[in-house]
């Protein structure tokens, strides 16, 4: 998590700064020259927080889950028993269970 | 469904459990969760639990799903007074309850007293006569009592009810199959490939079904089918890399090489030659001279 969330982090701060930057430079336009176009500083910070925050957002919640069917997680090995069905005229009759185990009231 | 990875983790448990490393409560959990079927183990711990003061309050309400679920245990282990005394609690806890009742009914299965049970599931349905799992009881007790093809009728009815409940296709595909009923197995498993098309072994188990049938048409379909559940359980499969063996042998004494097709398939079945001896050499190494005679014997692999 570490990394991840320390370029999360950096990530908002460059946003906030960027905020910053763009009130600040609507005041000074106020007085001064004729807009032409967003200034380079916030274009860059910009850019640079939207990577660090994609960084963030895919690094710090986890692993991703695998969606091809024959990975590990995916691969069924068997299907479950089916217990409704399931009928109790078997050979386990033929070796009983431990005798001295009881359901203590 | 099992994934791999929950059944090594379900085996892992097993061994730590049994070895008294604690987590019995997960490993039971587990148990539950992937509906296995581990009566002895659930019944030895399960009672070590219920006896155990401490342990048993840790649980909460969980208390009486562990009794449930050791009820059947017990039964399945042939300890019915075990069984007895756990619905005894239960129905203590929960007087008048139907799933109490169903577990009654089960006991006096495992009893054999089949009449008995009948009636109290007839008494249960007249309640709450949709109920699913009673239905599948009374296909139990007829496939218990070796009526297959009376479990099959009762299924069959079922199935018209309950269309979408794929465990009682596959019961009913399994049913087929063991009175040699094959068409009628293989629709089944159509009917479970259609619902869910990513599980491999519908997939196996139905080109299982058209291998035994025979015929040309019937083996390039399993083949198919075969090649389909080395798709989507990436080779580890060994069943069906046999499958793709035998039945492109099959395939080959029936039309003696003068099939067009062929040529498309005809680097199949020395892969999947070449990747059944992989898996024997990395697994069962001391197996793998019979392996390469058998495959010799039908000229896969020179």
């Amino acid at each position: 998590m570490g990394v991840g969330f320390i370029a999360g982090v950096i990530g908002g701060l460059l946003f906030a700064h960027a905020a910053y930057a763009t009130i600040q430079y609507r005041g000074m336009l106020k007085i001064m020259e004729e807009f032409s176009g967003p200034p380079t500083n916030v274009v860059i910070e910009l850019l640079l927080g939207l990577v660090l925050c994609m960084v963030a957002g895919l690094a710090v919640p986890g692993k991703f889950h695998s969606i091809l069917p024959d990975s590990e997680e995916n691969r069924v090995v068997s299907l479950p028993s089916n217990l409704d069905f399931m009928i109790f005229n078997h050979r386990g009759s033929l070796s009983p269970f431990d005798p001295e185990l009881k359901l203590k009231t | 469904m099992v994934g791999a990875t929950e059944e090594a983790r379900l085996n892992q448990l097993e061994t730590q459990v049994d070895n008294g490393g604690g987590e019995a409560w997960e490993y039971l959990c587990l148990v539950r969760k992937l509906k296995a079927r581990r009566s002895e183990k659930v019944l030895r711990h399960g009672i070590f639990i219920l006896n155990s003061h401490i342990a048993r309050s840790k649980l909460g309400g969980e208390e009486w799903t562990l009794y449930e679920q050791v009820a059947v245990a017990a039964m399945d282990c042939h300890r019915n007074d075990i069984a007895n005394d756990c619905i005894e609690a239960l129905s203590k806890k929960f007087p008048g309850s139907i799933r109490v009742g169903r577990l009654k009914g089960m006991l006096l299965e495992a009893k054999g007293a089949w009449p008995d049970a009948e009636k109290i599931y007839a008494q249960l349905l007249v309640d709450n006569p949709l109920d699913q799992i009673i239905l599948k009881r009374k296909v139990a007790i007829a496939k218990a009592q070796g009526n297959l093809a009376a479990a099959v009728e009762y299924l069959n009815n079922y199935l018209e009810t309950f269309m979408a409940d794929h465990d009682a296709w596959r019961e009913l595909a399994e049913l087929y199959i063991s009175i040699q009923m094959y068409k009628q197995a293989a629709f089944c498993y159509e009917e479970l490939i259609l619902s869910q098309p990513t599980i491999p072994l519908y997939h196996l188990a139905y080109a299982d079904v058209l291998y035994t049938m025979g015929g040309l048409e019937n083996l390039q379909a399993a083949k198919k089918y075969y090649a389909s559940t080395i798709n989507l359980t990436g080779g580890k499969n060994t069943r069906a890399l046999y499958g793709i063996c035998l039945s492109s042998v099959a395939i080959n004494q029936l039309t003696k090489g003068r099939n067009k097709d062929e040529k498309d398939s005809a680097d199949l079945q020395p892969l999947a030659a070449e990747a059944l001896l992989k898996d024997y050499k990395e697994r069962a190494p001391e197996k793998l001279a019979l392996v390469t005679a058998m495959l010799r014997n039908i000229k896969l692999v020179s």
